[in-house]
Formats: structure tokens, C-alpha cells, sequence
């Protein structure tokens, strides 16, 4: 058995995740680093602790802001936006 | 540092407030906490500065004078406490509560409020998140907001480079007196002297007032705020249901909310705030929190999905007839007190602070401070609820 | 019914789970993870297959997994978090978020075993997109088959930084440095401990093997006290520093790099029980932990505590306390069971091992240096060293708690939970102070366990 591919979108681009992983597992695996600009000096952030303790892997999900893409898991046809600031 | 000439107990806003008007005065002065400034129920207010909720009466003259006064100070203390002008709205949605709105606007507009009447597209372009079924509010373009921990450390920051001192970390434990006048007061570490000692310790002024065999029916009212994650500009101006101006007078002890939603400099959103007179019960009540979130939802739908992220409680000092408590003892020549601000502290502040350092120099007040008088409790039955 | 109620799936709450179950106590187990293993035991989706060559000792991890599955009497929750708890009068209420919906436990028999994370130092740099914790780039390759980039520098201190760099290179990808601040080697020496936990000694040679085989070598007394960002906003390269013994920086090269895995040790995750008012205390290494007895239960009656939450120890140990607080909680409970003097003995060892390591991976106060006045303290809320300075220096701040409170350090998303440790260091050390056991715990409260929406909140009872 290996894991089926899910198609989602990053920032209106299709990304072809697998099975069970994260939203920033399968952007790191696409070459996706920068997740969001922060809200203050909009300074580049991505994946840091990969664990749901540090907040700074935060995306805009199916329009809803501030979710960690660390530990939200994929689903097909899911948006996911790089958030900017707080955007809501 | 020489005796100084007068003592502030209290490091919260109102005794930052003061210690920076009677250094402006002349005087040299010396203010104790026992803990870090702004330990007390500054570090847990919301830091509005509100006109809107008060009927004509001394405390709106007090609270349009401190409104101004804020402006001044952060003129003269240039700044640093993220103070906004930013206006409230007061909002209802039931007859009743409209017809009691136009009446409380009428009655201000009359004392000199500027208080604008609003119907639904103009409240939509005001604020475009609130809710639909709100159509009518009132737009009160002098509240104000700051942000009440910076504003006392940034005042406390002025008066130490004029010259004033700050002890952190010491506990009065008594007021020392002669005859019936101060003559200084001793803390858990040392003795200082002055032959003024002004009470600035909010919801525990009447301990001190009790060290120094005097009176003063200061009580704890708890209330909770609810502070949001980071959500951009959602909310334009502090917007709150009329309810809340019917609770703030109430002396019901239940509980009592009715969301003020604010948004801050920082991003965050705050709602507050519950009513209870549970003396200083600390722990978290959850039921609380839903009912806020829910009346902010109700004003605002958007916040649904807003996360909350933080949730703290304070002890409103307030005193049997909800007013402040500012003046010399009845008892104690030479204690003032500028204490029992309840749910308007920070907003009255500077206005306290003036009231009092006028009367201590002897100079003119800008209104009659009879009401505030600690006299008005002499032989009261106040033992209330 | 639920007699026993247990957070945490790891190898402490799974542990826990079937010594309680064993002794006839029905157990609900929740954890906030799609699957059970916690952190040590971390795995993806089982379409992924055989995951043991990321692993050193998997098989015990499956072993006690499908045990818990099997067993009836335990019943499992995955994707639970908490997010408010308090207690009252014996009572224990848990609030917990089950794929978006609110469910409310009220018990008086609880075990944590919430765990612990990665610990960080702030330093120039440490904020650019491919800095990250080990454990972040470790949970990606075990829990979703992703390597994070192609060349690693590994640094930090720890024995933990070995599985890293060994996950990395069994993953394909290549470890450019791989450096350890601390230079000692001391609990080599102590040759009982040695002898007393040769699983363990086993487990650090089969990551040096893994890692020698792919011509990685270790460096002492190096760390990375700088990270720079290429022109697209992304890690570029990172300043490796030679320090001294207190981590002051001697001599410093660039290497560039993708990823920058750093750690410190861990941090113990104790804000659950703090909410419970189980008593805190500070360990010896600065960390705030739950405090247990020898039954490992909490200051509170009913609460028992195990696993990394009551200091950092590793899985051996963590399952040593799992298998006692299980079987204390069933004791708790009515259930004939007693703690056993093997039970014990086998704790004590895993913790007399636990301590040496401790000891030989100090964080020496020189790690200060590399901060800079520009250098982001609080991730979340951007708060530079300058702030916290300013509020100490000119606001008159005297403590940690002020200093946060003034400067929002600590105050964002996160909670504090990246940055506070640090601060306290920081404020202390601009006051010239040693921070209090105060100041460390009063940095690790927070009422609100994890962020929950409003509307949420709103729709729960
Ligand atoms: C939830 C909540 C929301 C609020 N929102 C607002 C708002 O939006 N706008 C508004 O205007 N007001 C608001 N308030 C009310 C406001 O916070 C208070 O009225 C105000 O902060 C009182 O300030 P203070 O300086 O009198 O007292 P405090 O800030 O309590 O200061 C008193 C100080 O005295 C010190 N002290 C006490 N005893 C001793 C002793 N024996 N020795 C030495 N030091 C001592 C304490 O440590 C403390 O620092 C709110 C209050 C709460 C609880
Ligand atoms: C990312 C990471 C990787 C690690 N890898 C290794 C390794 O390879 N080798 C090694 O020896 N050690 C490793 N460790 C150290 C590790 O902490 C211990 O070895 C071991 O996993 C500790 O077991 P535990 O049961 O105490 O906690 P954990 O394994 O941390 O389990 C705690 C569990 O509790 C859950 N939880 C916490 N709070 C809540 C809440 N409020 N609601 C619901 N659930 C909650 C968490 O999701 C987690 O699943 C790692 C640590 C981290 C942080
Ligand atoms: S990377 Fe830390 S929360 Fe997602």
C-alpha cells in the first residue's frame, strides 16, 4: 500500500500532497518555505517547531485565518493562502 | 532622597495620575506599591475613556475633564500609551432600549456631550462588520481609549525624571500619625516621613484607610475581559450595547455582561466585561467567557471566527453609591484619598488627579469635589451588600 | 463510565493507559494528535508502510499502540484537544475540542502526561523560514515522510540532536554540521550509569552509526549564533561559531545551508496541570515542572502526573512513570492494585540516567551574547531585545511578568510558549538579577490552553 495523492491549492496554485500529511508537510515537500508575512515588519515566516506550539506556520484555510499549517491536515481541494499580517 | 513632601500609595493609574500632577505642581514625591507598576486592577482594565456611559451628573463633569486631561498628559509626557480618540457607539435593538438611548443622548447633549444619533446605513459605514439587525446607535466622537498599563508606567516614567521617587515592592503597613495628622508611614522594609500620604490603592484603599483608624467602604467588583488573537481592523470604535450603561449603575450583585468590543493598536480585539460582586474570587468561570463571546457575536458576527486567545479578571474598587471616592479624610488630616473608581479608573484618572492636587495646594478646583468627599460615608449606614 | 482519564498519547499516557486497564480500571485516553505515539513515536498515515528505519526502537512503540487499541476497556479519543480546564471541590473539568466540537469531561481521576517541546534560544536570524526546531524537522520526516531541505545544519545541545541528524540522512538528506555546544562528554564517565541503561547507550550508538556511515562528524563546543536570509526571503547560511565553555562566541564561519535544525533540550508542556493548580516547581536546569510524589501524583488529590511533564527524562523514563501513575490512578479508583518496589527501582534508574544527561548538556548564560538589540525576542508579537531594555531601563519593569506586559513579549499566538523561558533570562539579566522561581512559573500560566474560536466558545455549555 503506499499513501493516495491529494490535489489542493496554494495561493490558486494546484498542490499535489499525500495521504495523512500536513498542509505545511506537503508545502515543504513542494518547495513552499514562506507560509506568511508578518503583521508589524512583514517579515517572511514558515514552518519552525512542526509540532502546533509556535504559531508561526499560520495560513489563510478555505478562508479562515490564523490555522496552523503544521498540524492541519490535508483534504482535497483545500485553499490555502499565505496570510498576511492578521488577515481575517 | 530628602522627606518628601508628599506620598503616593499606589503605583496603579490613578496613583501614577496623581504623582505626576503634584510633581507638575512643585511638590517632591514619593510613590510606593508594594508590587511592579500597574500590579493592581490597571494592569486588568480595558483602558476606555468613556463619556457615553454616564447621565448628567458630577462624574460626567469629572469624566469630560479627564477625557481632556488625557490629551494633555500625553502632550506633556509625549506620549507612549497608544492613547486613540477613536469615538464609541452605543447601539440598541429594542424599543425600549432605543427610547432610553435618545433620552440618555438628549440629556448629555444638553451637558455638553457631543452625542450624534445614528440610523442604519450611517452605523453600516461607522462600523461594516456589525450586525445587521443593529439600526440605530449613537456616535460619541469624545470617547477615548488607551492602553492602561503603558499609561501608568509611562506617566510613573515622567515623574521619576522630574525629579520623583518610585519604590517598588514594599508593603504599608501602617500610616503614622500624630494627633490626628499624617506624619508619614512605615512599610515591611522601612519608615518614611511627609505630612501627606494620598491613598491611590484602588480596590484595597480601605485597608489603608483602616491602618490609619479611618474608614472607607471600598468593595471588589470582578469582572473578566476577553482578549482575541491578532484579526486586523475589523472594529472601528468601541461598540457596546446600551445594556452595558444599565449595568455599570446596577448594584445588582449577580452577574451581570453586556460586551464592550474594542479593537486595540496592537490587533487584538478586546471584549469585556462582566459584573459580579463575588468579592476577590480568583478563579476562571467559564460560563462567563460564552456569554461575552456571545453577546460580541451578536454585535459582531465576524468574531465567530476570531480566536480567543487570552482571559483575565480584575477587581473594580467601587464604593456603595458608585462614585469616586476623592479627598481628605474625614478622620485624618493630611490622608487623602483618591480611590473607588469601579469601572472608570483609567478614564478618570487625570481628573482625579487635578481634583486632588488642587485641593492640596489650595488652589482652585475646576468643579465642586463635594460629591466626592470621603465625608459623605460619615455615620452612613454603608455596610450594603 | 470513565473511571480513568488520561491526556497525552505518548509513551507516558500510553504506558499509563494499560497499567491502569490492566488493573481493571476503564480508561479514556485522549490526545490532540491524529494518531498515538506522541512525539518520540510519531508516524504517518499507515498507508506509508513500515516506518521502522526512521526509528530506533519502533517496535515497542506498535507494541504498546495496538495494545491500547486491543484493549476494550480503553477507549480512545485522537484529534482531542483541551483547551480550558479548572477544577474545583475534586473535580476535575476538562474542556475539549473534538473535530471542531466541544465535549466536557468532568473527573476526578486524571493522569497528564502532556509532554514536552522543543527549546529554543532566540538569536539574529532565528525567525527566517528554514530555521527550525529538530523536533520540527524530525516530526515532519517521521509523522509525514517530508524532509524539510537537502542540507541540514544540525546544532544545539542534547543527545536529542543525534536521532535528528541520523533521521536526516536515513531520508536523504545530508547533515552539513552537525554541532554540539557542550564539549563535555562527562556521563561516558560514570560508568554504573552506563551499565544500569544499556538500552540506552545501544540507542546512541546506533544513531553513531547512522550517522558515521554517512561521513557526518560531530563537533564540540560549536554552535550557530547567526542565520541569514538569501534574496528570496528563505535561509541562505548560517554563522557557526567556536565558544568557549560559557558559550561566549570565539571565532565564526558562514555555511550555507537549507534547513537549520536548533535545539536546546525541551521545554515541559505543564500548562494543563497549571490550570488544574497541580503545583509547579522549578527544576535545576531552569525548567518548570509538575511536581509528583513517588506515586506520581500531583499536589492535587486525584491528579497524577507522568512523563515529561515532571522534568525531562526520555521515553524510558517517561513510560517508568506512565506504568506508576496507571497504576496509582486505578488505586485511586477502588481498584486492588499496588505500585510495585520493581516499579520504582526500574524509575530510579531511568532517572539516575535522566540527571547525567542533564548535567552534561548545561545551556551556559552566554548564549545572551549572540542577541543583539535588533535581534526578535517574541516571534509571535515582534518584539526585540530593545523593547524588553526599554521597559526595564526606562518604564522601571523590575520583573519578567512587567516587562511582558509592557513590551507584549510573549503575549502573541503562542502564548509565550517560544519565547518565555527566554525572556525570563533576558529580564534578569538586564536587571543583573537571577530570575525567581516566580518569574518562571508565572511564565508558563495561561488560563486559555490553546486559542479556540469565538463562535466555539460561544456554542459550548
Ligand atoms: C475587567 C475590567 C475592565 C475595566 N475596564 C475599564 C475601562 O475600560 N475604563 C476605565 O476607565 N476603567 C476600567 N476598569 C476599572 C479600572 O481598571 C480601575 O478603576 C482602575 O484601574 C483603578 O486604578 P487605581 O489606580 O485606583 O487602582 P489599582 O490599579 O488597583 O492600583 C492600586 C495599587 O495600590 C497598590 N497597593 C494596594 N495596597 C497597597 C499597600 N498596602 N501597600 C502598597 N501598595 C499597595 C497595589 O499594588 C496597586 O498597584 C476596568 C476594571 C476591570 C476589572
Ligand atoms: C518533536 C519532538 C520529537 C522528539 N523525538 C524524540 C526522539 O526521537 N527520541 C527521544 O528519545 N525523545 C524524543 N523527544 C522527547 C520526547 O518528549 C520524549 O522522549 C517522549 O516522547 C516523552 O513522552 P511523553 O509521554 O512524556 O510525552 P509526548 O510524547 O510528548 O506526548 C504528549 C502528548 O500529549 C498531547 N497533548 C499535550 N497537551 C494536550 C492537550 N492540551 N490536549 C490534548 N492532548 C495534549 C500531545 O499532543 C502529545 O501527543 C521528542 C520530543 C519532541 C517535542
Ligand atoms: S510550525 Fe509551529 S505551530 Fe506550526
Amino acid at each position: 500500500m503506499s499513501p493516495a495523492e491529494i490535489k489542493f491549492y496554494f495561493d490558486d496554485q494546484e498542490v499535489i500532497g499525500l495521504t495523512g500529511q500536513s498542509v505545511g508537510a506537503a508545502l515543504l515537500a513542494n518547495g513552499d518555505r514562506i507560509l506568511r508575512k508578518t503583521r508589524f515588519n512583514e517579515k517572511a515566516r514558515g514552518v519552525f517547531c512542526g509540532i502546533g506550539v509556535c504559531f508561526d506556520c499560520l495560513v489563510v484555510i478555505d478562508g479562515l485565518a490564523n490555522q496552523r499549517a503544521c498540524i492541519t491536515e490535508i483534504k482535497a481541494g483545500m485553499k490555502v493562502q499565505t496570510q498576511a499580517g492578521a488577515d481575517a | 532622597m530628602r522627606s518628601p513632601d508628599a506620598i503616593v500609595i499606589g503605583a496603579g493609574v490613578v496613583g501614577a495620575c496623581s504623582a505626576l500632577a503634584l510633581t507638575n505642581a512643585g511638590l517632591k514625591v514619593l510613590v510606593i506599591d508594594r508590587g511592579p507598576v500597574a500590579s493592581g486592577t490597571t494592569g486588568a482594565g480595558e483602558g476606555n475613556i468613556l463619556v457615553s456611559d454616564k447621565e448628567p451628573s458630577p462624574e460626567l463633569t469629572l469624566a469630560l475633564r479627564s477625557r481632556d486631561a488625557w490629551f494633555e498628559v500625553n502632550a506633556d509626557i509625549d506620549g507612549g500609551f497608544e492613547l486613540e480618540d477613536k469615538g464609541g457607539v452605543v447601539v440598541s435593538r429594542s424599543e425600549k432600549g432605543i427610547a432610553d438611548l435618545k433620552k440618555l443622548a438628549a440629556l448629555q447633549r444638553a451637558a455638553g456631550i457631543d452625542a450624534q444619533e445614528v440610523n442604519g446605513a450611517e452605523l453600516q459605514k461607522l462600523e461594516p462588520f456589525i450586525s445587521k439587525n443593529v439600526e440605530f446607535g449613537v456616535l460619541y466622537p469624545q470617547d477615548a481609549q488607551c492602553q492602561p498599563m503603558l499609561a501608568a508606567a509611562q506617566i510613573m516614567r515622567a515623574v521619576r525624571k522630574r525629579g520623583g521617587a518610585f519604590v517598588q515592592g514594599e508593603n504599608v503597613i501602617s500610616i503614622d500619625s500624630i494627633n490626628g495628622a499624617v506624619i508619614g508611614l512605615t512599610t515591611d522594609k522601612s519608615k518614611y516621613s511627609s505630612p501627606i500620604v494620598i491613598n491611590a490603592t484602588g480596590t484595597w484603599a480601605g485597608e489603608i484607610a483602616k491602618l490609619a483608624g479611618s474608614d472607607l467602604p471600598i468593595m471588589p467588583r470582578r469582572g473578566f475581559i476577553l482578549v482575541t488573537a491578532p484579526a486586523g481592523k475589523i472594529i472601528n470604535h468601541k461598540v457596546y450595547d446600551a445594556d452595558y450603561v444599565a449595568n455599570v449603575a446596577s448594584g445588582d450583585a449577580d452577574l451581570q455582561s453586556s460586551a464592550v468590543v474594542e479593537g486595540t493598536a496592537s490587533g487584538t480585539i478586546l471584549i469585556g466585561a462582566s459584573r459580579e460582586r463575588v468579592g476577590f474570587k480568583n478563579d476562571l468561570d467559564v460560563s462567563i467567557l460564552r456569554q461575552l463571546a456571545r453577546q460580541a457575536i451578536s454585535l459582531f458576527p465576524v468574531l465567530e471566527n476570531i480566536q480567543l486567545l487570552r482571559a483575565y479578571r480584575g477587581f473594580r474598587p467601587y464604593a456603595p453609591d458608585h462614585l469616586p471616592v476623592i479627598g481628605e479624610d474625614a478622620n485624618v488630616k493630611g490622608l487623602w484619598h483618591a480611590a473607588g473608581h469601579e469601572g472608570a479608573g483609567i478614564g478618570l484618572a487625570p481628573a482625579t488627579a487635578e481634583l486632588i492636587t488642587a485641593q492640596i495646594t489650595g488652589r482652585k478646583t475646576f468643579m465642586d469635589p463635594t460629591p466626592f468627599s470621603p465625608a459623605r460615608f460619615v455615620g452612613a449606614n454603608h455596610v450594603a451588600s | 463510565m470513565h473511571n480513568v482519564v488520561i491526556v497525552g498519547g505518548g509513551p507516558a499516557g500510553l504506558s499509563a493507559a494499560l497499567s491502569a486497564a490492566a488493573a481493571g480500571a476503564p480508561v479514556l485516553l485522549l490526545d490532540s494528535n491524529p494518531r498515538l505515539g506522541g512525539q518520540y513515536w510519531r508516524q504517518p498515515d499507515e498507508s506509508f508502510g513500515d516506518q521502522g528505519s526512521q526509528h530506533f526502537d519502533l517496535e515497542t512503540g506498535l507494541l504498546l499502540i495496538n495494545a491500547v487499541k486491543a484493549r476494550k476497556e480503553i477507549e480512545v479519543w485522537s484529534g482531542a484537544q483541551i483547551w480550558s480546564a479548572t477544577h474545583k471541590d475534586g473535580v476535575n473539568t476538562l474542556r475539549v475540542l473534538v473535530n471542531g466540537k466541544e465535549k466536557i469531561i468532568n473527573t476526578g481521576n486524571l493522569i497528564l502526561c502532556t509532554g514536552a517541546y522543543d527549546r529554543t534560544l532566540p538569536f539574529p536570524g532565528w525567525d527566517i523560514p528554514g530555521v527550525m526546531t529538530p523536533g520540527g524537522v524530525q516530526s515532519l520526516i517521521k509523522g509525514h515522510g517530508v524532509l524539510a531541505g537537502k542540507k541540514v545544519v544540525v546544532a544545539g545541545s542534547g543527545p536529542f540532536l543525534l536521532p535528528v541528524a541520523a533521521g536526516v540522512v536515513k531520508a536523504g538528506g545530508s547533515v552539513v554540521e552537525l554541532l554540539e555546544a557542550n564539549k563535555s562528554r562527562r556521563w561516558i564517565t560514570s560508568l554504573f550509569v552506563v551499565l544500569e541503561n544499556l538500552s540506552k547507550i545501544k540507542e546512541g550508538f546506533y544513531y553513531i552509526k547512522t550517522i558515521s556511515e554517512a561521513k557526518v562528524r560531530a563537533r564540540f563546543g560549536y554552535a550557530v549564533v547567526a542565520a541569514h536570509a538569501g534574496v528570496n526571503g528563505e535561509l541562505d547560511s548560517v554563522d557557526v561559531a567556536k565558544i568557549n565553555r560559557n558559550f561566549k562566541i570565539k571565532k565564526v564561519r558562514n555555511v550555507k545551508c537549507d534547513v537549520a535544525a536548533i535545539g536546546w533540550g525541551f521545554t515541559p508542556d505543564t500548562t494543563l496541570a497549571g490550570t488544574l493548580g497541580c503545583k509547579q516547581i522549578v527544576a535545576k536546569d531552569g525548567a518548570v515542572v509538575v511536581s509528583a510524589d513517588s506515586n506520581q501524583q500531583s499536589s492535587v488529590a486525584g491528579v497524577f502526573v507522568a512523563g515529561e511533564i515532571t522534568g525531562i527524562g526520555g521515553s524510558e523514563l517517561s513510560m517508568a512513570e506512565g506504568v506508576i501513575a496507571g497504576l496509582s490512578a486505578a488505586k485511586f479508583v477502588g481498584c486492588k492494585v499496588e505500585v510495585l518496589k520493581a516499579h520504582r527501582a526500574r524509575r530510579a534508574k531511568k532517572q539516575r540516567f535522566a540527571t547525567a544527561l542533564i548535567n552534561s548538556y548545561p545551556i551556559k548564560d552566554g548564549w545572551k551574547s549572540w542577541v543583539h538589540q535588533e535581534t526578535i525576542i517574541c516571534r509571535c508579537e515582534e518584539v526585540k531585545l530593545k523593547d524588553l531594555h526599554y521597559a526595564i531601563d526606562e518604564l522601571g519593569a523590575t520583573d519578567s511578568r512587567t516587562a511582558k506586559l509592557l513590551t507584549r513579549c510573549g503575549m502573541g499566538m503562542c502564548q509565550g510558549r517560544i519565547c518565555g523561558r527566554s525572556v525570563v533570562d533576558l529580564v534578569a539579566d538586564q536587571l543583573n538579577v537571577s530570575p525567581t522561581d516566580t518569574d518562571r512559573i508565572s511564565a508558563v500560566n495561561r488560563p486559555i490552553i490553546t486559542p479556540i474560536s469565538l463562535g466555539q466558545l460561544a456554542a459550548g455549555e
